[in-house]
């Protein structure tokens, strides 16, 4: 049962769009300019526009085994409750209620029969979402209200094997189309092994003073900054500094409607970084399997240098298996949520050094994430001059490197050491900014430099 | 071995000196003087705490979840390292660093030779002009006699935040 087909929304027009954006952001150059990293207007634009609109990264199938089990998010600032239903499927809800829009659950995890707001006593089945009862439920009576036609509001949800997305934009496209030919990459991460991937337990989350968009590009497509940026890390973590990104012999950047991968073809360069033997072992072992399940080409990238964005804000490193979202708390601001992904059928042992090495990576306390947090807090922090807001910020590596003639999804570019991820990226950012409804959304692939 | 059986003065100062000058190595940066304060078996562990009903059994925390620190040496002699490399482009300038550890108490630990010491601790970090960052919480350690002194064998760290109010812990708690 769908809980907006019995509370009718009142729809809201669509705010204009910004001045200056083609100033702002011109992908045909590659420049950019730090305002979009500062602007409360802008923000408040994205919100609407990309955070309302877009399918957002919600849970991890795994996360949720059982009826009733529930887990608490925020799409963009809106917070949600995640809940497995009785016929086993998933539904998401604002965690809002709607009589006065206090948040009924204060937990981010748990299982439940339902959800009572603290503040008037409205309940609701976790099963569905639909209004059981209140507080003085008859005085309600007496109004002539119909409880039948109350619920928490619901998201559209779908998944690709075991990702929960949803979006509360009833125009959107479907999932499978938003998401296009990037599947076919998703799967080496998602789909490597028999049995497929599940969420260790657990969440960390921080805050970083940096605006969203800085850290999604960098896992969009910035392998540039592995080398330099983290010397330090790798030096800890292997002994020796970060392999040398631009010497590897067959690397890419592919891109689709503002996702973006890019990476190597060497099986283990980011699963070394976490200093387990165990690990490589683990991955070389199951290579020949993976070629057997995604073929030949996709097994070298199982733990390869590589790093992905699912547009806006879902991010994950394979090999390090970090998986995480990154959620926008003002321009100025991100909540990091993270998560260990591993193969439901790897060993144990296996998945403990994963979740160990996670969190001595990229974690707040990993020794690689550390650099990268300061790097976005002054990329953003900058941008509170009015001068430097306004400097041409250079986005223009790789121009002109596309390979038309691929035969691998999407849109292909020749090696990591490329911007064009990072192009895509903000391209479909101003695109969502300036389009009125979905339908309005130009398809740029094929077309982008 | 019971609480009756009470430590001596001199014991319990003993602890307590530990942490004291565990703090201030750790403000001075003396890293190398830092790891030799901890036992080759220690396990340093950080839990992330997450936000549940008290009805919950799962509870706040576990061995199994993500954890901030969930280290052996191995783990600390690398954090460690990645401090010293001339690299580490966001400790220069300096992290500036103060560990405040109050309310020690000091027990008899379950093995001969071992002390139980319960300790909170205040660590302020300034970076730059103006960022302040500030983590506060609880500590269960237990205390070691070897053969080079007293070493800690096992850290257990409880902050009271379900999600880290700043961008990392560049620092050990």
């Amino acid at each position: 049962m769908d809980n907006n087909k019995h509370i009718p929304l009142r729809t809201i027009e669509s705010t204009p769009a910004l001045g200056n954006l083609d100033r702002i952001c011109d992908m045909e150059e590659g420049r950019l300019s730090g305002k979009v990293f500062w602007d409360q207007a802008i923000y408040e634009q994205e919100l609407e526009k990309i955070f309302a609109r877009c399918w957002l990264f919600v849970a991890h199938e795994s996360q949720l085994p059982k009826f009733g089990d529930y887990l608490t998010t925020s799409m963009g600032e809106d917070e949600v409750l995640v809940v497995r239903q009785k016929d086993a499927s998933l539904k998401v809800f604002l965690n809002a209620c709607p009589h006065r829009g206090n948040k009924v659950c204060f937990a981010e995890a748990g299982n439940a029969r339902g959800f009572i707001c603290n503040y008037h006593g409205w309940s609701f089945g976790a099963d569905g979402g639909r209004l059981m009862g209140m507080h003085e439920s008859k005085c309600y009576e007496e109004s002539h209200f119909d409880k039948s036609k109350h619920g928490l509001r619901e998201a559209r949800v779908a998944t690709y094997k075991g990702l929960v997305f949803a979006t509360f934009a009833a125009d959107a496209p479907s999932l499978e189309e938003y998401l296009g030919p990037m599947t076919w990459y998703l799967d080496v991460m998602l789909d490597m092994d028999e049995g497929g991937s599940e969420f260790l337990g657990g969440c960390i989350r921080s805050t970083i003073e940096c605006n969203w968009k800085i850290a999604a590009e960098n896992f969009v497509g910035d392998i540039l900054h592995g080398g330099w940026t983290h010397d330090s890390a790798a030096k800890a973590m292997l002994g020796g500094p970060v392999a040398n990104v631009g010497e590897l012999p067959e690397s890419y950047s592919v891109n689709w409607n503002g996702h973006g991968y890019e990476f190597a073809t060497d099986v283990v360069g980011n699963a070394a970084t976490l200093g387990e033997r165990d690990i490589n072992k683990y991955l070389h072992v199951l290579r020949p399997k993976v070629a057997e399940r995604l073929g030949e080409f996709r097994s070298k990238l199982i733990g390869a240098i590589s790093s992905f964005t699912v547009f806006p804000n879902f991010s994950f490193l394979p090999g390090q298996n970090t998986v995480r979202i990154w959620q926008p708390r003002g321009p100025h601001k991100i909540e990091l949520f993270t998560w260990v992904i591993v193969n439901k059928n790897a060993p144990q042992d296996i998945k403990d050094k994963w979740r160990r090495g996670a969190m001595m990576t990229f974690s707040p306390t990993g020794v690689f994430e550390m650099d990268d947090g300061e790097n976005w807090e002054y990329c953003t922090k900058t941008a509170k001059g009015v001068v430097t807001r306004y400097q041409d910020l250079y986005v223009g590596l790789g121009m002109h490197t596309r390979l038309d003639d691929s035969e691998l999804p999407g849109n292909v570019f020749k090696g990591q050491l490329n911007e064009c991820n990072a192009r895509a990226f903000y391209q479909r950012w101003k695109d969502l900014l300036q389009a009125p409804t979905w339908a309005d959304v130009p398809d740029r692939n094929g077309k982008l430099r | 071995m019971t609480l009756e059986q009470s430590l001596s003065f001199e014991e319990v100062r003993r602890v307590e000196q530990f942490l004291l000058r565990e703090a201030r190595l750790l403000d001075d940066e003396c890293w190398d003087d830092w790891l030799l304060t901890l036992s080759e078996a220690i396990h340093y562990w950080m839990p992330g705490i997450e936000n549940r009903r008290r009805e919950d059994k799962a509870g706040p925390y576990t061995l199994e979840h993500m954890a901030f620190f969930d280290d052996g040496i191995r783990e600390l002699q690398r954090r460690v390292s990645r401090f010293k490399q001339p690299s580490a482009w966001a400790e220069n300038p300096p992290t500036r660093n103060v560990h405040l550890v109050s309310n020690i108490e000091v027990h008899a630990g379950d093995q001969e030779g071992e002390y139980r010491a319960y300790s909170c601790f205040i660590n302020v970090r300034s970076r730059g002009l103006d960022e302040q960052s500030q983590i506060t919480g609880r500590r269960e350690d237990v205390l070691r006699v070897e053969a080079d002194g007293l070493k800690l064998l096992k850290r257990k760290i409880l902050i009271p935040n379900a999600m880290l109010l700043c961008k990392n812990i560049n620092t050990f708690l």
